[in-house]
């Protein structure tokens, strides 16, 4: 959410970026230092406390603790005490440097699922201590920081978003997320593949690594496919095996057609053996046919089999939901007999055998050299949901869903990049 | 509908392939070879026909540190160069940055479009005409979404361009001075040779070719395992760019050297007399108008860009460029702004020149902020530049910002000499 405070409000914030250079005063209001940075302690709860600030006295830089401070406003920092132990400043566990992690990177507002940059931060004081409560993401705010000393830690409350609704990212080096904001879990997978097209390498691959390879997946399957490819490119094969692996079949082969030979070898070669040779097979037939298009994950049934006992197997495959949208019924040498849709087995007694329900419409069928076109004609004539792709005994090896179609026959949605030749 | 989906795939990824062998740094730097670069080398042969050759091969050891450095950058961070200056830099040196470079593409998009007048002129059509009709028409191209197609044309035309080469060969220069002159040192401080070198300078190592590198290298998903590939594709592209360059200063300097500065496009297009001949006039026109036009769109487009990622909307424009106000805004701004000052009266080649002396002033600034960026292990880690490249590389960038400071001294003590 977007909070605008009252121009009376914005006197009790402190911004950070104002900080920067301010004097650090003694009890007797002698400088002593400079501001060179604040630290807050970052443990996924609403508004992470300052835990102090890092300032250069003389030649060094010290670490000045919260509890040391008596006031800290826009002209500065107070000390509530003459003496200053000068202890050098080690990040501890969780701790942001709010200067040089946060104002001026990127970060995730979750409220507005999207991608911001901050242009400062806010402090306000809550209790006994300070607290981080808000990210100004306003154009004002950078022009001020442009202009002459005395504005820069004026501030300029425009587009605030509540520090609550924030997934930071920081820290030197790569980025391990030890806490993630819960919200970030409640998003739905298209909300997220576009918050990872949106971030930046090191972010990208710390919020992946925070959602854990199931979620990170599903998202992955819904991200636009050109940038799902240069994710894969650029993201060491064994982070990247795992994810693959938990994606839905069609979807992983579709993207890993898009990668070099040595790239795709190196991602197959760290999956579990099962998974990559489902993928080698579905990997086997040329893109632009039936058989590139199709998912494997299959249900098949025997005539005999009963409703209540589908429905039963159908349980342990609900990870495949949004891929099984009706069950093969196969003869006893395996070839199609019909395509029985869940909803039929839905409203069918649950003592009802499968062969009972075999009748007209046909399923459409198309073998696995099959043109798109030729599924899309499928799909067109029967108004079916799906088709099933049947090797040269009719024996069903896939499954095409109208939705993989329309994404195979909408052009990309490729961003602008970087404004360049031969875009 | 149906039919033409895969259709349209299958050549992209032809197309894709093809991108993977001429990678991003040949296409990067061969940018530098466009209106300005042309008649700015056309300028170097006719003026001081072979001499500034040894120049060149100092530019091309810069180009190929610069380069390098930025695809190391896109390679190792993943992000384009503007972000990273903004995460890296005081917002107030970050500006600076972002300024040094909006005034270097500006310069650009004015010499884009004299381009364009002086192309038009070998046709006998007055620039009055031209450039605001071709402002117009690239605007609208850009803002209404045609300009993809557009684009192949114009890249199509500027490859009349490969022709120097040609025309290198079967000009007859003197291959004996040609040696002499690329392999022997020398330099001279007179005013009109210093303007040309940091003219060569300016165009030839361009703030927009080391944004493109960084940006493409980083788009294309190429990480630190890439690296060798990538500096390979860098260096090779670099030399490539400038071997062309080199073509052409010798096919003018054999067809026209020491005649003076060039006088109009119509002359510089005599060079290529010896492999087009009576067509020359008409091919390099084409090609010019192809090369002025395709940057003429480019260049302001990645200004508008490059300050999306300043300011940290990049992702937003990158959506959707024609509903983001500020950016339309400064691209419309940039083509007004080139379009009119290539109307003032003057010769066109000479503006063209003036604006890559003005772009070779403004590149050590931003060259010195790569080069910082390349030398910190925060950045690149152990990708970070070795002792020994960071010297080579301080001492490329110290030359350009030389050879900036000696141009801008002259020019101040010919103004108070003149006042005196």
């Amino acid at each position: 959410m977007t909070i605008r405070f009252l121009p009376t409000a914005a006197r009790g914030l402190v911004s950070v970026a104002g900080l920067a250079g301010r004097p650090v005063r003694n009890p007797a209001g002698a400088e002593i230092g400079r501001v060179v940075d604040v630290v807050a302690r970052w443990d996924g709860a609403p508004y992470p406390p300052v835990t102090g600030v890092l300032a250069r006295v003389g030649r060094r830089r010290a670490f000045v603790p919260a509890e040391a401070l008596s006031g800290l406003d826009a002209e500065g920092v107070d000390l509530s005490s003459a003496r200053l132990s000068l202890t050098d400043f080690e990040r501890r566990d969780g701790e942001l440097l709010l200067l040089a992690d946060v104002v001026d990177h990127q970060m995730v507002d979750v409220d507005g699922v999207r991608v911001i940059r901050a242009s400062d931060l806010y402090l306000a004081r809550v209790g006994a201590g300070w607290r981080l409560v808000g990210v100004d993401v306003g154009l004002q705010t950078l022009a001020r920081r442009l202009g002459p000393a005395r504005w820069r830690g004026r501030p300029t409350p425009g587009r605030v978003i509540d520090w609550s609704a924030i997934q930071p990212f920081g820290g030197p080096g790569p980025i391990r997320l030890r806490r993630t904001n819960q919200e970030l879990h409640r998003l739905r997978p298209a909300e997220l593949a576009d918050l990872l097209e949106d971030l930046g390498r090191r972010e990208r691959d710390a919020l992946l690594g925070a959602l854990g390879p199931e979620t990170a997946a599903d998202a992955l399957e819904e991200m636009d496919a050109a940038e799902l490819g240069v994710l894969l490119r650029e993201t060491p094969a064994a982070d990247a095996a795992p994810l693959v692996a938990e994606m839905e079949p069609d979807e992983a082969a579709e993207a890993l057609r898009s990668l070099n030979e040595e790239d795709r070898s190196g991602i197959l070669a760290a999956m579990p053996a099962g998974d990559a040779e489902r993928l080698r097979e579905l990997l086997a037939h040329p893109e632009g046919t039936a058989g590139g298009l199709m998912t494997t994950v299959l249900v098949t049934a025997g005539a005999d089999e009963t409703v209540a006992g589908v429905r039963e197997r159908l349980r342990g495959e609900v990870e495949h939901r949004e891929e099984i949208d009706a069950v093969l019924v196969v003869d006893d040498d395996g070839r199609l007999v019909d395509d029985v849709s869940v909803f039929e087995l839905l409203l069918a007694a649950p003592d009802t055998r499968l062969g009972d329900l075999v009748a007209p419409p046909w399923p459409v069928v198309v073998d696995a050299g099959a043109p798109v076109e030729d599924v899309v004609e499928g799909l067109i004539d029967n108004r079916r949901s799906s088709v099933v792709v049947v090797d040269g005994l009719r024996r069903p090896i896939g499954r095409i869903l109208a939705d993989d179609v329309v994404d195979a026959l909408v052009p990309g949605r490729g961003r602008r990049h970087f404004p360049r030749l031969l875009s | 509908m149906s039919a033409a989906a895969p259709e349209v795939r299958r050549r992209r990824n032809r197309l894709l392939v093809l991108l993977g062998i001429f990678g991003p740094g040949l296409i990067a730097a061969n940018a530098g070879n466009d209106a300005g670069g042309i008649l700015t080398y056309a300028s170097a042969g006719s003026q001081f026909a072979y001499r500034t050759l040894f120049v060149m091969v100092l530019v091309t050891v810069g180009l190929v540190v610069v380069q390098e450095m930025a695809a190391r950058l896109g390679a190792h961070t993943g992000e384009g160069l503007v972000s990273l200056i903004r995460e890296q830099f005081p917002l107030r040196v970050a500006a600076f940055a972002v300024a040094a470079l909006v005034v270097a593409n500006l310069g650009l998009v004015v010499s884009e479009f004299a381009g364009i007048g002086a192309a038009m002129e070998i046709f006998g059509i007055s620039r009055y005409l031209s450039v605001p009709l071709a402002a117009v028409g690239i605007w609208a191209a850009v803002v209404f979404g045609s300009y993809r197609y557009v684009e192949r044309v114009f890249l199509l035309l500027s490859l009349v361009f490969v022709a120097y080469p040609v025309a290198a060969v079967l000009g007859h220069p003197d291959w004996a001075t040609v040696a002499r002159q690329t392999a022997w040192p020398h330099f001279t401080a007179e005013h009109g040779f210093v303007l040309l070198v940091v003219a060569l300078i300016g165009t030839t190592i361009t703030p927009y070719m080391q944004l493109y590198q960084a940006a493409s290298v980083a788009d294309r998903g190429a990480g630190p395992a890439d690296l060798r590939t990538i500096r390979i594709d860098a260096v090779a592209g670099a030399i490539f760019a400038d071997l062309v360059s080199m073509c052409i200063i010798i096919a003018t300097a054999a067809a026209l050297g020491g005649h003076g500065p060039l006088a109009s496009a119509q002359d510089a297009a005599r060079a290529l007399r010896p492999a087009a001949g009576s067509a020359a006039s008409g091919l390099f026109a084409v090609g010019l108008l192809g090369a002025s036009a395709l940057a003429a769109a480019v260049v302001p487009l990645s200004t508008a860009y490059a300050l999306a990622e300043a300011v940290g909307v990049e992702r937003s424009v990158s959506r959707r460029f024609s509903e983001a106000p500020l950016f339309l805004g400064l691209f419309t701004v940039q083509v007004a702004v080139g379009g009119l000052v290539a109307l003032v009266p003057g010769n066109l080649v000479a503006l063209l020149v003036d604006m890559q002396v003005l772009n070779g002033a403004v590149a050590p600034i931003f060259l010195g902020f790569i080069l910082v960026l390349a030398n910190r292990r925060s950045v690149l880690g152990e990708a970070a530049n070795g002792p020994r490249f960071r010297i080579v590389a301080a001492v490329c960038v110290a030359a350009v910002a030389g050879m900036a400071l000696l141009v801008l001294l002259q020019t101040v003590g010919a103004w108070t000499g003149l006042a005196s």
